[in-house]
């Protein structure tokens, strides 16, 4: 979970990641970050996140992410 | 015995949701019918209805609907027939080999979303957009003198084929993703894309959004009718009393741009921005209403969008549901393509976090915005209403880092009221912008008009004699302002996440109803309508 707070932060700072839940609700991150997140965790985790995967569901907490990596590692 | 009035259905006549025939006539029969009807038949009542209407609207043309229903039932039963055999197949396999396999069975999953993309895709090319291409290829061959002219179709369309094909191909997706399961349900599925308030104007629903809601309707509540009423109420003001008073004037100046000033125009292009988000948003209102007496909720097309800071946010309130469409089915796609990733890879290292994913964003962002002028309509003026929109967001969001310096060192509050007026503002501006190129006659005639605005700004001819020559008076543009100030302190209002409907719900019913009587009223005092007014039809309904 740091290190993905580590690459969020890097992406967009000044959000708290900790506690916020509506990262893409509440406009915390635009389409622009969302592709620059995806690329920097295929690499970072070995995994492909599929056009699918990208609901605002998936990118509302890093809690929510960490939860998309670990089912799309285990696929 | 003469049967031609089974190919040619009613015509025109039904087209808009505010036209006698069909709030007089043709809903309030439905409504009876689907009432009276028990509960288990309602939906083969709502679906009979559903193709009704669109025969009504398109005659014989509604083959095309049913084509498409036929192919996209078979294509997403295809698709699940070939996810069963991939899951059997890969159940005992080591996951080494696994991934080789899906990969097999996900390449032929694609070539029947391919499929479905190609007779979807491809019946729109041809009936919609051949006569365009053609035509331009034809102006080309001439202009290298070559002796070889192409023939040039023309097309009959049905009424909502950009609509309903959306819905189509976003069903085959979902399938294919596993977002939804593939319907074994004709009627259902036909149902889905046929479902008669949003045929001809959207919004465009996803299968996972109304599918199951109109396959399980149930009986008409008093709530839901009074709700629903009061929303097409509200939309059928919209439309009556400012949409089609202005389409006079709007005509008139778009008709003849040389002869018009620069102050007309401006004045034209302002018109033509109100008329068009009233029409749309009125028509909306109509289409939310009528399927919330049904107890169907349809997602949104609009939210306030002139309360926008930026361009970009505007789409996100404007015709949300296409904004959605193109974003989950071509933004997201393009870019998480492996070449996009790479390249947003490589970008990010060299350009940094911000700039960096603006190399794959503006190539998926150039997809979106050709594709949205040519959904709007075959024509270089919609093309480049597209390229436009483009430049705009693309440019907004290479600028934002300076822009936050500059705001810094000026010391400027970002989120104070003055800079936020002045962001809606520069907003509106640019958006009255797109809309003029938008309704012109061409790009030529276009720029011809936007030209004017800076070469001959001037208001002489806002003289007694103007107003008159435009077809309007000084009572419509009073009646359109004062019913403007009206739905903007709605919209104020519900910006606010108030709810008029459920606030009015709560007084008591002599309030209630003089509030109604009221807006009844002036609809039916203030409303462009009967004699001396020609009906406008729904503007979004050419699309």
């Amino acid at each position: 979970m740091e290190r993905l707070i580590e690459i969020l932060e890097d992406i967009q700072p000044d959000v708290d990641y900790e506690n916020c839940t509506d990262l893409i609700d509440g406009h915390y991150l635009s389409s622009l970050d969302i592709i620059s997140l995806i690329a920097e965790l295929e690499d970072e985790y070995d995994i492909t996140v599929p056009a699918v995967e990208i609901v605002p569901d998936n990118f509302n907490s890093a809690e929510k992410i960490m939860r998309m990596i670990e089912r799309l590692q285990e696929d | 015995m003469d049967l031609s009035f089974l190919l040619a259905g009613a015509g025109k006549t039904m087209t808009s949701f505010f036209s006698m025939t069909y709030l007089f006539v043709f809903l309030p029969v439905c409504l009876i019918v689907y009432a009276i009807t028990p509960k288990k038949a309602k939906k083969y009542v709502l679906l009979a209805e559903s193709l009704l209407f669109f025969w009504l609207v398109s005659g014989v043309l509604v083959a095309y609907l049913l084509l498409s229903a036929v192919s996209i039932m078979c294509l997403g039963l295809l698709i699940g027939k070939l996810q069963e055999k991939q899951r059997a197949a890969v159940k005992e396999l080591p996951k080494e080999e696994k991934k080789a396999v899906k990969q097999e069975f996900i390449k032929k999953q694609r070539a029947v979303v391919f499929l479905g993309v190609l007779i979807h895709i491809g019946l729109l090319l041809v009936l919609k957009y051949s006569g365009f291409f053609l035509g331009n290829i034809n102006t080309l061959l001439a202009a290298f003198n070559c002796p070889v002219e192409m023939y040039v179709p023309s097309f009959a369309m049905p009424i909502g084929i950009s609509f309903f094909s959306l819905q189509a191909l976003s069903y085959i997706v979902d399938v294919y993703h596993g977002l939804v399961k593939p319907d074994k349900n004709f009627a259902r599925l036909l149902l889905f894309l046929s479902f008669f308030p949003q045929i001809v104007e959207g919004p465009i629903c996803r299968y996972g959004q109304t599918a199951s809601q109109l396959w399980e309707v149930g009986s008409i509540k008093y709530r839901n009718l009074t709700f629903g009423l009061q929303r097409i109420l509200y939309g059928m003001m919209k439309k009556l009393v400012i949409a089609d008073r202005l389409d006079p004037l709007v005509k008139k100046v778009f008709d003849e741009p040389n002869s018009f000033d620069g102050g007309v125009i401006i004045l034209a292009a302002v018109c033509y921005t109100v008329q068009l988000y009233m029409d749309f948003s009125g028509s909306m209102d109509a289409v939310l209403g009528t399927a919330e007496i049904f107890g169907i909720r349809l997602p949104e097309n609009f939210e306030r969008p002139f309360f926008s800071r930026s361009v970009s946010e505007f789409w996100k309130r404007w015709h949300i549901t296409l904004g959605a469409w193109f974003k989950d089915y071509i933004f997201f796609p393009v870019t998480s393509a492996k070449r996009m990733k790479n390249l947003t890879s490589s970008a990010r290292k060299k350009l940094g976090n911000h700039f960096g994913p603006l190399v794959a964003g503006g190539i998926a962002l150039f997809c979106v915005w050709i594709c949205n002028g040519l959904w709007h309509g075959a024509g270089w003026n919609f093309i480049f209403f597209g390229m436009y929109h483009f430049v705009l967001i693309l440019s907004g969001n290479i600028i934002t880092p300076a822009s936050k310096k500059v705001l810094q060192k000026l010391h400027i509050n970002a989120s104070g009221l003055g800079y936020r007026v002045f962001q809606i503002i520069r907003t509106t501006i640019l958006v009255i912008i797109g809309e003029l190129f938008f309704r012109a006659n061409g790009v030529g005639s276009g720029m011809e008009l936007f030209g004017r605005i800076f070469t001959d700004l001037s208001f002489r001819s806002f003289d007694e004699f103007l107003l008159p020559r435009l077809g309007v008076d000084i009572f419509d543009l009073s009646i359109c302002g004062v019913t403007l100030l009206i739905v903007f302190a709605v919209s104020i209002i519900n910006e606010k996440g108030v709810c008029i409907r459920e606030t009015l719900a709560k007084r008591n019913i002599v309030f209630r109803w003089c509030v109604l009587y009221m807006l009844i009223l002036f609809i039916v005092v203030f409303g462009a309508y009967s004699f001396g007014y020609i009906p406008v039809d729904p503007m979004y309904a050419q699309f």
